[in-house]
């Protein structure tokens, strides 16, 4: 990843996430958007064919569709459908549910579409827990689907504490089903910050996570885990947040925001309905700020080249400073572990 | 020669920007005006297009083909 290149701005994000609706059949405890009911004031389906018809214009390669639950969506694959006409490569993150037979035949049709299903456990009961009861099976099911097609699929896990010990596990299920494995990272954000103290990962367990990860190079983390990234996986992905350099998010009434972890009024750089696109990414004074965020505070860390202050949903959720480095990045977490040492022996 | 299927190509202010959906991962060319993601397009055949070009800027984009070929970003053509 070339910093030079993308400090100097690029004309549209590469990829961004939509968040199609917040409507979902499950209730996930560590819901990054809260989602249950749809939001008030979706995106109509021409405001969303319009969308895509400008994201086609202004030449954004990928689009990452979430939510919510995407197929909750009655247009949801009309929409799919007009990205492919354009030739815009899509992901959809689904939780596999509403996947049958005749869907998965109707996606595979395209060559441009990828899939995440998610899953939080290698065991029922793990997965269970958090995403409801008879989830697992259903996305094995929809996983088994996906794996008879040429579509590229991965299991998605949100990394949290009761399914950390459990990754190796994922790892294996994922390949006994001929499909990858992605981690993500477990953010306080929706019902992820009414549960964080719950379901965060300990200090240690990040650090043998990031052990586990710099052998394991065919895990993908999209933009999740730079700030634990080690020596071993450096080229493999990004080394700074991307947020309103390479990627933005779109929500479900067509507010923009740098990130889906920051979808709040205070992080909201435009709405669709005012402005196109194209001028809300040239224009935002949110994504000016987020182009020019420099995190003071960690340029003298040794690692600061390798994650250049890490998240800042995560420092924005847990220290109300956006420019305040990343509380859980690999330093912190060596240091975290070391002072509690240091305490157990004095006491 | 022609892009992948997973690969896109779009003109930046340094040059090309290619973006493939396999890492997904980027590749940032510091082309200038050597090529326009036109090349990469359209139903003529690579070598027609270099053979529209001087000496000196067809080696230098045969190259970058090359280093764009070894990265994955571009495939070999079957003509039959």
């Amino acid at each position: 990843m070339s910093n030079r290149y993308v400090e100097m701005g690029l004309k549209a994000p590469v990829n961004l996430t939509w968040e199609v609706s917040l409507a979902c059949n499950l209730r996930c405890s560590h819901c990054l958007s809260a989602s249950g009911e749809p939001a008030h004031g979706e995106l109509s389906r021409e405001e969303a064919l319009d969308l895509v018809e400008q994201l086609h214009r202004d030449q954004v390669f990928q689009i990452n569709f979430g939510g919510g639950e995407p197929f909750m969506r009655p247009d949801f694959e009309e929409i799919l459908d007009a990205c492919h006409q354009k030739g815009i490569m899509t992901c959809i993150s689904t939780n596999g549910t509403l996947l049958d037979e005749a869907r998965v035949a109707r996606l595979a049709k395209s060559r441009l579409v990828a899939i995440q299903v998610s899953m939080d456990g290698a065991r029922r009961e793990t997965c269970d827990a958090i995403r409801g009861n008879g989830v697992f099976d259903k996305a094995i099911e929809a996983i088994k689907l996906l794996a008879a097609t040429r579509i590229p699929t991965s299991i998605n896990t949100v990394l949290t504490t009761h399914n950390a010990d459990e990754i190796p596990a994922m790892y294996d299920l994922a390949q006994s089903l001929g499909v990858s494995l992605r981690v993500s990272r477990f953010r306080p954000s929706g019902r992820g910050a009414d549960n964080w103290d719950e379901l965060r990962p300990t200090p240690a367990q990040l650090l043998a996570f990031s052990d586990w990860l710099a052998k394991s190079g065919d895990v993908r983390t999209g933009d999740s885990f730079f700030s634990l990234t080690s020596q071993e996986r450096q080229g493999l992905g990004l080394n700074l947040c991307g947020a309103a350099k390479l990627t933005c998010c779109v929500g479900p009434t067509g507010n923009m925001y740098p990130c889906a972890f920051l979808q709040t009024d205070r992080f909201k750089a435009g709405s669709l309905r005012e402005n196109s696109f194209k001028e809300i990414w040239d224009d935002s004074e949110i994504y000016a700020s987020f182009r020019s965020l420099r995190i003071h505070s960690c340029e003298e860390c040794t690692r600061f080249d390798q994650c250049h202050g890490g998240c800042p949903a995560v420092a924005w959720h847990l220290k109300n400073d956006i420019s305040g480095g990343d509380p859980e990045c690999l330093e912190r977490c060596v240091t975290s572990i070391a002072d509690a040492n240091k305490a157990a022996e004095a006491a | 020669m022609q892009l992948h299927p997973a690969c896109r190509v779009r003109q930046e202010g340094f040059g090309l920007l290619f973006y493939d959906s396999r890492g997904p991962r980027l590749l940032f060319v510091e082309t200038g005006d050597l090529l326009t993601p036109e090349f990469f397009s359209g139903d003529d055949p690579v070598a027609a297009k270099l053979a529209l070009l001087e000496k000196g800027e067809r080696a230098r984009v045969l190259g970058l083909l090359a280093k764009l070929s070894e990265k994955g970003y571009l495939r070999e053509q079957q003509i039959c």
